[in-house]
């Protein structure tokens, strides 16, 4: 709470920061750069763990703040907030950049660098979870796209390069239009006040122009959107994602993807509160739209690893879904299933990242009977198949059943149509279960290339199937952090508006 | 001339009379190195007179001005330049250049670009212009066994030439309509109600032309893409930096006396900024070639500079005058990776040379993609702060549509510039052989990588001094 303490908040950007830069010098040590990426993922992931743990149940103000001046001229401030939800994303990023750093253990190419590449993203993305100065979170937001657009381009597969520039200009195309709103923002908010200041909290009082209302708010939807992906503008996400290497999918679809919801309930709907409200409808509109069509095409596809990555869009929809609902105990299953889907389909892309390595085909119909092969990978590959569908009592199902729940009680015809949205869910999986473990097993070039999980495989599975559990039995630790925030959201009291920002 | 005065003109003294000395000592067969580094030390003298010796006057013979905002740009050119001789160390000694007069040139032109920057008076305008504009013709032409080199220099000199007829006849109008060649009252000759305004205005409207063939503003760029590619590596990027900047300087003096005139002109600038913008964009995009994409790039980028321009205020003007420093720092440096990575015979320039190489040479192959990602406008370079200020500038003076254009240009920008990035590092390695580059280009390429990152994260100071500076 306190300004003047101890940096927490800079020092969890700050150390993956550091540690990228240091790889950059390593680029000829490659152990060297893979063991201290592991030991700073590992710090932060510590450092996240034990902010979740003793930064809970604060009186519901930022449980750490942090505000500096930056750039006198243009009144750019360095301002970081935690609350309950960054917290729990920050969590999330923490153990997916773990994960990413461990999956990649055996990656040859360039190695420092693609360690590099990693560590300047959780930088990246931690950065975007925590700024509360809209230039700051710009800044955040951009530099979490280059190491991506790498990661893809250098270390991905055959149609690499196209996916990489495809996803760097979508997500340019919407963020440089959110920069100039951003900038006609700081201008009204400038001229209105005197005061020329990108603090998120003080824009929330902007008065603006009723003709101008609509475009920015428009360019701020479009940026998120673009990232989310709402449908229309999810054609990037499947290439990127196939052909992102895994650590890179892992990335893109535990957080990347998260970034562009918090950006629409951290900034969007709190700065323009009455066009939200008007266009709530059209965005769950688009999200339930994206859950069928998202379901329809991940049935159709016959590589895994593109399966996956249309569930990912169909996952979006129902977090999308219940943000529209804007119902608390929606709203809330939406955070937390930002998370819990962070953790299965990140566990899904590591597992298809072993088969394919195992297997060299990630095509479902080369794939099969793999339950007879590699029993203990199959047992994992069902468990995370399940939760993502959303069987009860795994985590997906928590998720998922609050924001039916919540949506019911606003608009029981959404609620209805996310219902139909889970059987197609578990059409699509389960026809990935069934064409991956059972069948007839496919054409296998070598037998002995086959071996069962290692034990640096189980450890990276192992952890995310106890938090899967977890979750699904026991989700109030996870719920707590984010209830207050989510009240006062709702409540049009959001956080910023309460403490801080204002120089 | 009274010792004051001349006191008042020391920087630039120095580099033309530095200038002379090293065209002498060339005549003695003194070691190449000897007479390029002589000539970074004596650029880098300017620049710590410039800084540390401020003129009594603040203005000398009323042609050039010797307060803050003329010194500035001394030292920014002065910097230019020895950053271009560091990079022509090795390129010029492979070349067999006779570098005293190389050395000589350079500075010479730094000097006329520093008198252009300061120039209060339109005399003083054609003169600084004129000084390093006949220097550009020989550097650009320098490498005298490049065929293209000498097609470049003759195509750069025949516009020049007309370009200067041009100047000299603009000028001669405004000087009829108001019967001065000082600044800001040359100016009021073209205020509304005067009976010489038609004529006044016409000389501003050829003024203009002039502007536009130096800056290369469309449609009168099309010079540029052949005198970049024909140009030495080091030379394209003064010329790109330096010429463009000064002239960009003496522009923002020149628009801040113009008051009356102003909304007449505003159509035509408006008018450049968005076809440059748009037709850079588009020829950039087709070329295969990394020194004529640059070309185009520049071309867009004059086209940004033009809407801080036209934006104006206090807001604009220093927009123009970081994104000139910027624009200095980030496009000499990636001139200078060109230059470094070019052996004795000739530069890489086809995109086929630059195929799969950046794994080959990681440290200059990341430089130059964090110099392009800069002129590409991503964070934390400083390319995009400089791009932030500019668009602020325009929103805030109620200019949308100009910063909409601007933003669409910097997103398709993205494409041909992260192109040159996907074919050094996303390729499979190509046996292209490069030289290794020497202690003398990295320590420049170095400074302007830093230059590049720290305007990026931590402008603020700069933008304090441009503000104090600022006319």
């Amino acid at each position: 709470m306190n300004p003047t303490a101890f940096p927490i908040l800079s020092l969890l950007i700050a150390l993956p920061m550091g540690a990228a830069a240091v790889c950059l010098a390593l680029r000829r040590h490659p152990a060297i750069s893979r063991w201290l990426s592991l030991l700073v993922t590992l710090a932060v992931l510590a450092l996240a763990l034990w902010l979740f743990v003793a930064a809970q149940g604060g009186d519901g103000g930022w449980l750490l703040y942090e505000d500096y001046p930056w750039i006198p001229y243009f009144g750019i401030r360095y301002i970081l907030g935690l609350d309950g939800i960054s917290l729990l994303l920050v969590l999330l990023t923490a153990i997916t950049q773990a994960l990413a750093v461990i999956v990649s253990w055996r990656r040859k190419y360039q190695v420092a660098i693609f360690y590099s590449m990693l560590l300047f993203m959780e930088a990246g993305i931690l950065g975007v979870f925590l700024a509360l100065d809209l230039f700051l979170f710009y800044l955040f937001w951009e530099v979490m796209l280059l190491p991506m657009f790498f990661l893809i381009g250098v270390w991905g597969h055959e149609r690499r390069v196209y996916a990489a520039i495809k996803f760097f200009i979508f997500t340019m195309a919407g963020s440089l239009l959110m920069l100039l709103a951003v900038i006609a923002m700081y201008i009204l908010h400038g001229r209105q006040t005197g005061d020329f200041t990108f603090a998120l909290a003080a824009l929330q009082h902007t008065a603006i122009p009723a003709g101008l209302e609509p475009w920015l708010f428009g360019a701020f939807v479009l940026a998120f959107a673009v990232k989310a992906p709402l449908l229309p503008l999810h054609t990037w996400l499947p290439d990127a994602h196939t052909e992102a290497p895994t650590a890179g999918s892992l990335d893109l679809a535990g957080l990347l993807l998260k970034t562009g919801l918090y950006g629409l309930l951290r900034i969007a709907f709190p700065l323009f509160p009455e066009m939200t409200q008007a266009v709530l409808p059209l965005l769950a509109a688009l999200a339930i739209a994206g859950i069928f069509y998202a379901a329809w095409i991940a049935y159709a596809q016959t590589d895994s690893k593109r399966l996956v990555a249309y569930s990912s869009v169909a996952h979006v929809g129902f977090m999308m879904l219940g943000l529209c609902a804007w119902d608390a105990m929606a709203v809330e299953g939406s955070v937390l299933q930002m998370f819990n889907h962070g953790i299965t389909t990140g566990a899904l892309f590591i597992m298809i990242g072993m088969i394919q390595h195992r297997a060299e085909t990630r095509e479902i119909g080369k794939l099969g009977g793999l339950w007879a092969r590699v029993p203990v990978l199959s047992a994992f590959f069902l468990f995370f198949a399940m939760a993502s569908l959303g069987l009860p009592g795994l985590n997906n199902f928590v998720g998922e059943i609050l924001i039916l729940l919540g949506t019911f009680r606003v608009n029981p015809l959404w609620g209805a149509l996310g219902m139909a949205g889970v059987l197609f869910a578990a059409a699509y999986m389960l026809r990935l279960v069934q064409g991956v473990l059972w069948g007839t097993p496919g054409p296998v070039h070598d037998a002995t290339c086959w071996p069962d999980l290692g034990a640096r495989e189980v450890l990276v599975l192992a952890p995310l199937a106890i938090l899967v559990l977890f979750l699904g039995l026991y989700p109030e630790p996870f719920l707590e952090p984010i209830r207050e925030p989510v009240r006062r959201l709702l409540a049009g009291t959001s956080l910023l508006a309460l403490k801080g920002g204002l120089p | 001339m009274s010792p004051a005065e001349l006191f008042a003109l020391l920087p630039v003294l120095i580099l033309a009379l530095g200038s002379a000395a090293l065209l002498l000592l060339g005549a003695w067969q003194a070691p190449p190195r000897l007479l390029l580094f002589s000539g970074v030390a004596l650029a880098l003298a300017a620049a710590a007179a410039a800084i540390f010796l401020p003129a009594a006057v603040a203005e000398v013979s009323r042609l050039y001005g010797a307060g803050a905002y003329a010194r500035f740009f001394t030292v920014l050119w002065s910097g230019v330049a020895a950053l271009t001789l560091l990079l022509s160390v090795r390129y010029a000694e492979e070349r067999r250049f006779a570098v005293g007069e190389y050395t000589a040139l350079v500075l010479f032109a730094a000097a006329g670009m520093a008198l252009l920057s300061a120039a209060t008076s339109l005399v003083g305008f054609f003169l600084g212009l004129e000084a390093y504009t006949l220097v550009l013709y020989i550097l650009i032409a320098f490498h005298k066994k490049d065929a293209l080199g000498a097609e470049a220099g003759l195509k750069y000199l025949i516009l020049g030439a007309v370009g200067t007829a041009f100047l000299a006849f603009g000028i001669a109008l405004i000087y009829t309509a108001s019967g001065t060649f000082h600044l800001p009252e040359a100016m009021a000759g073209i205020a509304a109600g005067t009976q010489m305004r038609p004529i006044g205005l016409l000389g501003w409207g050829m003024l203009l032309v002039v502007i536009g063939f130096k800056v290369s503003l469309v449609p009168f760029h099309l010079w540029t893409p052949d005198v970049y590619q024909g140009a030495p590596a080091p030379v394209a990027g003064l010329l790109s930096t330096g010429s463009k900047g000064a002239v960009f300087a003496a522009l923002v003096t020149l628009l801040a006396g113009l008051s009356a005139g102003r909304a007449e002109l505003e159509p035509f600038l408006w008018l450049l900024s968005v076809l440059s913008m748009l037709v850079g964009t588009l020829c950039a995009l087709r070329q295969e070639n990394l020194k004529r994409m640059l070309a185009y790039s520049s071309v867009v980028h004059m086209g940004y500079v033009l809407i801080a321009l036209l934006a104006g205020g206090g807001a604009g003007r220093a927009a123009v005058v970081f994104y000139l420093v910027v624009y200095a720092v980030v496009n000499l440096g990636a001139f200078g990776v060109i230059a470094s990575l070019a052996d004795a015979k000739e530069e890489p320039q086809s995109n086929s040379d630059f195929h799969g190489i950046g794994w080959r040479y990681p440290l200059r192959c990341a430089v130059l993609a964090i110099f392009l990602l800069s002129l590409a406008g991503i964070p934390p370079t400083a390319g995009f702060m400089g791009k932030f200020a500019i668009f602020h500038a325009a929103i805030a003076a109620d200019l949308p549509l100009l910063a909409a254009l601007g933003i669409l240009a910097s997103l398709v920008s993205v494409y041909y510039y992260l192109r040159v990035i996907m074919l050094m590092f996303m390729t499979y390695e190509c046996p292209v052989r490069h030289p290794r580059g020497g202690a003398a280009e990295h320590t420049a390429l170095a400074f302007c990588l830093a230059a590049t990152l720290i305007l990026g994260i931590y402008p603020g100071p700069l933008f304090d001094l441009i503000v104090v500076i600022l006319p």
